[in-house]
């Protein structure tokens, strides 16, 4: 009963995220800023105030000469939030804590790109797949993410920052998830969230329309409220202020 | 060098101790030197349809163990000369299996055979992810029902992903699939998914369609390979699959329900038409 009558300021909960690794080749900030300034400033808006972790697996392990403070400095000035360090030798490690930068422990180990062997993350076996990383174009706009396989039922694909097109079937039981806007190009039974970084503008577009689950930024619907949806037919799902629309397509 | 070819499906109880042991039968009955395994440690169950189960010494995991030598553990078919089984222990679990053990095991097969079949245990655990790896061929054993196409839905993503291929990215594992306990009245009847709607969800080449035939169980419990009994649909069925499988174009059969006397169609059909 006391219980209940206190007020609760807080709870601690573990909970997984997929973060940006920017690894460092180079360990001079004065050489890094600059090239990561002029890319930020093609794709405006993209990465805004984006949470980072820098990776220091790639750098000498003599390289204890990078000047953390200044790269914290010039990563806010650019309007991206470092928040701890990945990789790297016990000595850059301690460098890092002292400008402020924790080190991170990936949970399920991998990034997308095979990761040199020195990684020293805990290998946990990872039920999710990594977040794919788009490739950038030139001119700074991010590529969609695109899949030609069927997607099957446990596989999940996350197209960080971009849209995702899948050529083949979404099956029962996969997870399709983008940043962006979705296309199915085969029948989605799968569930589709669209969106996903609060994106409201974002769509999912589906040549046979049949999922289990449709979510564009956080508002989603289950298959048993799709009554009045065109199930079986080419569908796009918008979002009307706090209304999902299912609208025939073509 | 031998082809491993693992015979999996994710859900228990579809076909795939049957399968392995009528297809293992029918590549070695083809002139192939083939040996199957069971990989259903703690669930042994090849040695009964096989009918060798009073004649197992040693297993796999004393091989893996090195309480017994490979030879000594091989059992060798009686009806078959090029076949033979590699049994699982009753009273180990999967945990006795190791990767190291089992890839020891297959080179070593992969020197004198053709073929290597894994008969995978269910489930998507140790058992059968050990079970798929070294595959560079896998037979998807489905029945016409969803939960066991959802479920080879899965293993197909598993095996494009943990199999040693994948892991080496090299050419992918190439996959059949096995329509098993098919029944055309009762797909006629809506009661089962249709050959087609299974192969659109899986999107994978057809190996074969064996139908729903009660010489199965026959087979089993006499542990005869399905395969062996000519009279038999299914039998016959694993026979063409074999058959394609080997590369050769066999029509399907055994898809429509077989006609009954229809003594009203014969009355009234014409004038309907």
């Amino acid at each position: 009963m006391s219980a209940s009558a206190r007020t609760e300021t807080f709870r601690l909960r573990a909970s997984n995220f997929s973060l940006l690794v920017l690894r460092l080749l180079d360990p001079r900030p004065e050489a890094v800023l600059p090239v990561l300034g002029d890319q930020f400033r093609r794709a405006p808006g993209f990465l805004r105030f984006a949470p980072i972790v820098i990776g220091l697996q790639d750098l000498e392990a003599s390289a204890e000469a990078v000047d953390f403070r200044a790269l914290v400095e010039g990563l806010h000035a650019l309007e991206i939030v470092p928040i701890g360090t990945i990789g790297g030798t016990p000595a850059q490690r301690q460098a890092a804590l002292a400008a402020g930068l924790p080190p991170v422990r990936a949970a399920g180990g991998k990034e997308e790109e095979v990761p040199l062997a020195a990684a020293p993350a805990p290998e946990a076996p990872q039920p999710r797949q990594p977040p794919a990383q788009a490739p950038a174009l030139a001119g700074g706009t991010r590529a969609a993410l695109l899949v030609t396989e069927p997607v099957r039922s446990g596989q999940r694909i996350y197209a960080q920052g971009t849209d995702l097109v899948v050529v083949s079937t979404v099956n029962p039981g996969a997870e399709i998830i983008a940043d962006g806007n979705i296309h199915v190009y085969g029948t989605l039974r799968g569930r589709a969230v669209a969106g996903a970084s609060d994106n409201p503008e974002a769509r999912i577009f589906a040549m046979n329309f049949d999922p289990e689950l449709v979510a564009i930024a956080g508002y989603y619907a289950v298959r048993e409220g799709l009554g009045e949806a065109p199930i079986g037919r080419a569908v796009q799902v918008r979002l009307e202020g706090e209304q999902m629309r299912f609208e025939p397509l073509g | 060098m031998a082809q491993v070819i693992v015979v999996t499906s994710g859900k228990g109880g579809v076909g795939k101790t049957t399968t392995s042991a009528a297809f293992a039968t029918g590549l070695a009955q083809r002139g192939k030197k083939t040996v199957v395994i069971d990989f259903d440690v703690g669930l042994r169950n090849l040695d009964l349809i096989m009918g060798v189960e009073r004649r197992v010494v040693f297993d796999i995991v004393n091989v893996i163990q090195g309480e017994a030598r490979l030879s000594q553990a091989l059992i060798r078919d009686k009806r078959v000369d090029t076949l033979s089984i590699l049994p699982a222990s009753q009273t180990r679990d999967k945990d006795a299996l190791t990767r190291e053990g089992v890839g020891q095991i297959i080179e070593e097969l992969s020197a004198d055979h053709d073929y290597i079949l894994c008969d995978s245990p269910a489930g998507i655990e140790k058992g059968a992810l050990l079970a798929l790896y070294f595959a560079d061929q896998a037979v998807i054993v489905t029945n016409p029902e969803v939960s066991s196409v959802r479920d080879s839905d899965r293993i197909l993503g598993v095996l494009q992903s943990k199999s040693k291929r994948a892991e080496e990215k090299r050419d992918k594992v190439k996959e059949h699939l096995l329509v098993t306990r098919y029944d055309p009245e009762r797909v006629t009847r809506g009661e089962m998914l249709k050959l087609e709607d299974v192969q659109e969800i899986l999107a994978i080449p057809l190996l074969g369609v064996v139908p729903e035939s009660e010489s199965v169980l026959r087979a089993s419990n006499t542990g005869t390979p399905v395969i062996l009994d000519q009279e038999s649909n299914a039998g016959q069925a694993y026979k063409d699959a074999v058959s394609r499988f080997l590369g050769e174009s066999v029509p399907h059969r055994f898809l429509e329900p077989e006609r009954k006397a229809g003594l009203f169609r014969r009355l009234f059909g014409g004038r309907a038409a």
